[in-house]
């Protein structure tokens, strides 16, 4: 906080205050003060998960609900094209991996590679563009705490990448049967993946500072780390050293722990990922709202 | 009561440039109040200040008793603000974009739906209640930008530059709008370049000067302290400017048969004037007296400031 900003006490405020030169006559022309409204008793946007949040949330939700073209049918068709060239063309010619067959054993690693792109570049598009086009004004000039505003910039890019999440596994479902051994792994890692990258979304649109910045985030750190994140192939497959190299990639974690939930499949222990996931989310929305109360990118 | 604004040694520096420079004055609850000053003299830092788009270095800033940094939920949500800038939501047609506005301050969604559609109507834009705004031309999109700083019911509506490339009749329209809305309560701010209208529609107005306010008071009164002309029209033209010894009047100019006298406060020196004019012989036919403008005395005061400053009297 700028220092000065406190100690004043508010009855200071009555009265002429305007301490320039000249006669000041605060309230020589004030127009019948009987008029002014009462200003006690508004609504303020409610508390965290208040009117406020859920207007917020809505519109983020309509947002992406409302544009399929950009949302929506881009991971379907690739992933109708992943299926159909890795799962099927190439998958016929490999061997079954991990005891189930090539296709199936890519398909949770897909769904995560789904999930995540959409949810980051849900929250750092929007809050980007809002941003680019000074509308983001609005949120931030209305009453909702910080805390509200981002809570809804990552549910919704959080439920956006789950709805793609549900997507590609409806693809999966045209090109073979989808088990779900661990139902609640599934879940647990389902949500907190989106959720994490949803968080570091709301940090990328607020670091960006021109569209291409989005791109770079996409293209240069978000998918190498997804395609040497064990999606096409199992970490047993690869040289102890890149074994070790390759757990330094969070994106392992996140893969391993979904394709737990649906194939049983493990590698690392899902619930030291699932718990150590869970924290880094955590910390990751903490830092978001605490950016956007320093309004980092946001304000000047 | 506390004020509807109360603003004391704002501060605010963009490296060398101070836009907020000590900034000081108070509204009261239920004002129409004009912020008046040259192109970067700080008024739109000021209103951003005040809404949170601009951390202030310094100073202190209420709104209706609220601190703007302490109790920003409290000061924001009694704010309606008409930027400059349009900064308005592309992804939604414009009644959406009123709802979402209202929610987030927390209107519910049935009441939110109403209040758009009574604030579209006050600004005569209702039929293009499902367009975006993108597509609305530029007297729409400024009448827009009204109806989205009403549709929160603020008890303090702020309107930067509201009238900018507008024509007249839409300016009539949304003055019409305004003045109900402060006739009703609603402590206005209002910044323009029009300032006949701020002489016109406000109750005081502050000038204000490279971050500072420079003075505060009613039009009139700053109108008085402007220098006013009486044109005194003789039925013979006098072969000499006559020599008058009146309290308050400052050149006398002769053109043909009319004096021009330049005097501080015109109404209050004609009587004198005439008498003494009469006494000398000189027949009078024709008097009009023309009052300084707000514009000519804020020229003055803000020039005058330039030139003190660049003579180091100033800062």
């Amino acid at each position: 906080m700028a220092p000065g900003t406190d100690g004043h006490s508010g009855a200071d405020a009555a009265g002429g205050t305007a301490g320039t030169p000249g006669d000041v006559r605060a309230g020589a022309a004030a127009t019948d003060g009987g008029t002014a409204r009462d200003t006690t008793g508004r609504a303020t946007g409610g508390g965290l998960l208040g009117v406020g949040f859920r207007s917020l949330l809505k519109r983020e939700v309509l947002r992406f609900v409302r544009r399929p073209r950009n949302t929506f049918i881009p991971p379907a068709i690739t992933n109708v094209l992943y299926f159909a060239v890795f799962g099927v063309i190439l998958g016929d010619r490999i061997d079954e991996v991990a005891g189930e067959p090539y296709l199936l054993f890519i398909l949770p690693g897909l769904v995560v590679l789904g999930a995540i792109g959409n949810a980051f570049e849900n929250s750092s598009f929007s809050i980007f563009h809002g941003r680019w086009n000074e509308y983001i004004h609005e949120t931030l000039t209305s009453p909702l705490s910080y805390s509200s505003m981002v809570l809804a910039y990552i549910l919704a890019a959080a439920l956006r990448g789950i709805i793609v999440g549900f997507i590609i596994v409806g693809i999966g479902l045209l090109f073979t049967s989808v088990p779900i051994e661990r139902p609640f792994y599934l879940a647990a890692f389902m949500l907190v993946v989106p959720l994490l990258f949803a968080s570091l979304g709301v940090i990328g649109g607020l670091l960006a500072e021109d569209f291409d910045d989005l791109t770079v985030m996409n293209q240069f750190i978000l998918r190498p780390l997804v395609f040497f994140g064990a999606v096409f192939y199992p970490l047993g497959s690869l040289d102890p050293l890149y074994q070790t190299l390759s757990l330094l990639n969070p994106m392992v974690y996140m893969v391993n722990g979904v394709r737990y939930g649906f194939l049983g499949f493990q590698e690392v222990d899902p619930l030291a990922s699932l718990v150590v996931l869970s924290g880094l989310t955590a910390v990751v929305a903490l830092v978001d709202v605490l950016l956007f109360r320093r309004g980092y990118g946001l304000i000047d | 009561m506390e004020p509807a604004i109360y603003a004391d040694d704002l501060r605010k520096a963009y490296g060398d440039v101070r836009a907020l420079d000590g900034l000081s004055f108070a509204v009261d609850r239920g004002e129409f109040f004009g912020l008046l000053g040259p192109n970067g003299a700080g008024k739109t830092t000021f209103i951003n200040v005040l809404v949170g788009l601009v951390h202030k270095d310094g100073g202190t800033a209420e709104v209706f008793g609220y601190d703007i940094e302490d109790d920003y939920r409290e000061a924001r949500d009694r704010i309606g603000l008409s930027p400059q800038e349009f900064n308005v939501d592309r992804f939604f047609p414009i009644h959406e974009v009123l709802e979402h506005k209202a929610g987030y301050h927390g209107i519910p969604q049935g009441e939110a739906e109403r209040r758009a559609a009574e604030a579209l109507k006050t600004v005569g834009i209702w039929d293009k209640r499902d367009t975006r705004f993108d597509w609305l031309s530029g007297g729409m999109k400024r009448r827009f930008l009204l109806a989205r700083a009403l549709v929160t019911d603020p008890e303090l509506l702020i309107l930067d530059e509201p009238t900018a490339g507008v024509d007249v009749q839409l300016r009539r329209d949304l003055w019409g709008v305004i003045e109900r809305l402060n006739a009703a309560g609603t402590t206005v701010l209002l910044t323009t370049h029009y300032i006949e209208e701020a002489e016109r529609l406000c109750d005081r107005v502050a000038i204000t000067d490279e971050g500072r306010v420079v003075d505060v008071a009613t039009p009139d009164e700053l109108r008085s302290r402007g220098t006013d002309k009486v044109y005194v029209t003789l039925a013979d033209p006098p072969a000499e400017t006559p020599a008058l010894d009146i309290d308050g009047v400052r050149e006398i100019d002769r053109d043909g048969d009319t004096l021009v006298v330049t005097a501080g406060g015109g109404g209050r020196v004609a009587p004198a004037l005439l008498r003494e004019l009469e006494y000398a012989g000189h027949e009078v036919v024709d008097l009009d007296i023309r009052r300084a403008s707000l514009e000519e005395v804020f020229v003055d005061m803000t020039r005058v400031d330039e030139e003190a400053e660049e003579l180091g009297v100033v800062g």
